[in-house]
């Protein structure tokens, strides 16, 4: 029987998760790929990767600090946040994200002050205007031992963000499009494309190192065949049926020309920094990372926002792909001002090109009686 | 308690006179089946009477006060053309369908969402942070946050009306009788005796959120996500309104 039907009176639902949401989404995922891109040379020792481990780690503390603040942002009762902790619901992934978010961002914080923490201490013995702040800075010591098992615990925290933000997505069934079991891998690959993009803008505005441009392309172009690859299962599973909830999902949106015409974007935002960082890996980081950046921000718009476009009962779409107002855009333009005032205060007051891994044998709470200055950039 | 304006009254005097009873001498154990019984809220919509006046949305946001931009119920009118016959007006009065199983309870980090004593899944807002996990969950977009309180709002089912023996008030507006409320723990209550007369059908089983609002005449075309064209969704400005009363 073919039955046509036509919505003559529906109610319009707007999005619950504004775009503080995706942003914070986008900045977290950043930020804790980015730590665990950083932990090989600062933890394991892996030297000759030093100068993208500070990129990295640079990228981690500014987008780590950025997103908390998005997500309470998008809180409608922001000052209500201690009641995450007061009434923890042990069945909800949000309830377990309010103690792991603070958690990853104080040992992420410890951690990077810590790598920082030997030249704190040299800048605080040295005759100048700011010494004593430096002193400050150094808790008056140099040791850094510590930083390893902080490092660690830190990487073992970022992986819990991943589990979390991918779970507390995932669950729910009343979006379709949520509800796959490849979003959390789907969430994990494109932060890290998000952070190598970051990275590489980063490494042409501060280092312009050809060979470093490279190393950082070829690592994008390894992330973004793996989230080419997860694309291509996603519509694999979803048009073989064997997975109801896949098949849902693609049918929850395809026949819209708007999502068509998404997946195509989302597609070229893959394919074009792919095959530009692997054939010209040396002179095309600009245009890759930012490209690689708009692919990490494009998917997580396209999930959240494009997901609550899609009505649970009634017919059509709402206009929540492109929500109009002020509020939104603010939204996006206040957490990247955030970020961007951030990042002028780390390269600035910070002695980031300094971030030293413990020496090797260095035992906890040791002191380092005269730290090398590391000109390495 | 039973499902009709008549009936419901009826049921509170039934109580009345129960307990009347009682002191007269009437047998303990039935004394203690009575105090221990425990009303189930539900709702049966009789989908052939409802004439979509809409009396059951305005009635709900006058009592409920609910922001300009959001609504608890609403009826959703269609037009449905059946292998090219004449097309017909279906009306789909929708609510939080109070489930047994609400998927909008767990997501909830702060435990503000529960469910109460009488099956009504409510809201304490003076301990909803506004996340809107609650929002995303509900497979029935029956919640929403509202602009006025910043918390998470929806359909009580009226319980400050129930509480004290009234009813709803989209069913005591409702014109045509279509919305039917009543304990489903009561087989001689109306809703009970409808739902074991009746062929019914609830909105999205395949969620298995076991709802409290049952239909009597859904087409299934209608229960889940409804696939046809859209009616005119005017652009969402952002912008919280009050209703307003007079012009």
């Amino acid at each position: 029987m073919e039955t046509q039907v036509q919505e003559l009176v529906g109610a319009v639902h707007d999005a619950a998760w504004q775009p503080w949401a995706v942003q914070y989404f986008f900045l977290i995922a950043i930020s804790v790929t980015a730590l665990l891109m950083a932990l090989p040379a600062f933890v394991f020792g892996r030297h000759t990767d030093l100068r993208a481990a500070r990129l990295a780690l640079m990228v981690a503390v500014t987008t780590g600090i950025t997103a908390p603040i998005a997500l309470l942002a998008d809180l409608h009762q922001p000052f209500r946040f201690w009641e995450f902790f007061v009434y923890t619901h042990k069945s909800s992934w949000m309830a377990w994200g309010a103690w792991i978010v603070p958690s990853y961002v104080v040992l992420m914080l410890l951690f990077a002050w810590s790598l920082h923490r030997p030249e704190f201490y040299r800048m605080g013995q040295d005759d100048w205007r700011f010494a004593w702040l430096f002193r400050l800075f150094s808790l008056g010591g140099a040791a850094n031992g510590f930083a390893r098992p902080l490092g660690m615990l830190a990487g073992v925290a970022a992986l819990g963000i991943l589990t979390y933000t991918g779970m507390e997505v995932m669950v729910v069934r009343a979006r379709p499009l949520w509800n796959t079991p490849f979003l959390p891998l789907q969430f994990a690959a494109t932060g890290v494309v998000g952070a190598l993009g970051v990275m590489l803008v980063l490494e042409r505005l501060l280092n312009r190192d050809a060979g470093l441009e490279a190393t950082i392309n070829r690592r994008l172009a390894i992330a973004l065949a793996t989230v080419g690859a997860l694309g291509v299962a996603w519509f694999a599973v979803a048009l073989s049926g064997i997975s109801p909830v896949h098949s849902e999902a693609l049918a929850s949106v395809a026949g819209f020309s708007v999502w068509k015409q998404i997946a195509l974007w989302g597609a070229a935002s893959i394919a074009i920094p792919f095959v530009l960082a692997l054939t010209l890996p040396q002179s095309t980081g600009w245009i890759t990372g930012l490209i690689a950046i708009h692919a990490a921000w494009m998917f997580r718009w396209t999930v959240f926002m494009g997901g609550q476009a899609v009505p649970k009962v009634g017919s059509g779409l709402y206009d929540a792909l492109m929500p109009s107002g002020l509020g939104g855009l603010m939204g996006v333009i206040g957490t990247f001002g955030l970020w961007v005032f951030l990042m002028i205060v780390y390269t600035t007051f910070l002695p980031w090109t300094d971030a030293t891994p413990p020496a090797s044998g260095q035992s906890f709470g040791q002191t380092q009686s005269k730290p090398a200055r590391t000109q390495e950039i | 308690m039973d499902t009709t304006r008549r009936g419901f009254l009826g049921a509170i005097g039934q109580v009345t006179i129960g307990a009347a009873a009682s002191v007269a001498g009437a047998s303990q154990s039935a004394e203690a089946a009575e105090e221990s019984h425990v009303p189930h809220w539900g709702m049966v919509v009789d989908l052939r009477k409802c004439i979509g006046c809409q009396a059951c949305t305005v009635a709900c946001i006058m009592e409920n006060a609910v922001p300009e931009d959001a609504f608890r119920t609403h009826v959703s009118v269609y037009e449905l053309v059946k292998d090219g016959q004449d097309p017909a007006m279906v009306m789909l009065p929708r609510l939080c369908n109070h489930c047994d199983d609400p998927p909008c309870l767990p997501v909830c980090p702060v435990e503000a969402t529960f469910k109460a004593e009488n099956g009504e899944v409510l809201v304490d807002a003076s301990k909803c942070v506004g996340c809107a996990y609650c929002v995303q969950a509900c497979p029935y977009d029956a919640r929403f946050i509202n602009h006025e309180t910043q918390v998470a709002d929806k359909c009580t089912f009226c319980f400050h009306r129930t509480q004290h023996g009234l009813l709803p008030a989209c069913v005591e507006t409702c014109v045509g009788g279509a919305r039917n409320f009543g304990d489903l723990n009561d087989p001689d209550s109306e809703v009970s005796i409808m739902l074991r007369e009746n062929e019914v059908s609830v909105l999205r089983p395949e969620m298995h959120t076991n709802p409290n609002v049952y239909y009597i005449g859904l087409d299934d075309v209608l229960d889940g996500r409804v696939a046809g064209d859209s009616a005119y969704h005017p652009e969402m400005t952002g912008q919280a309104h009050a209703h307003g009363e007079g012009l």
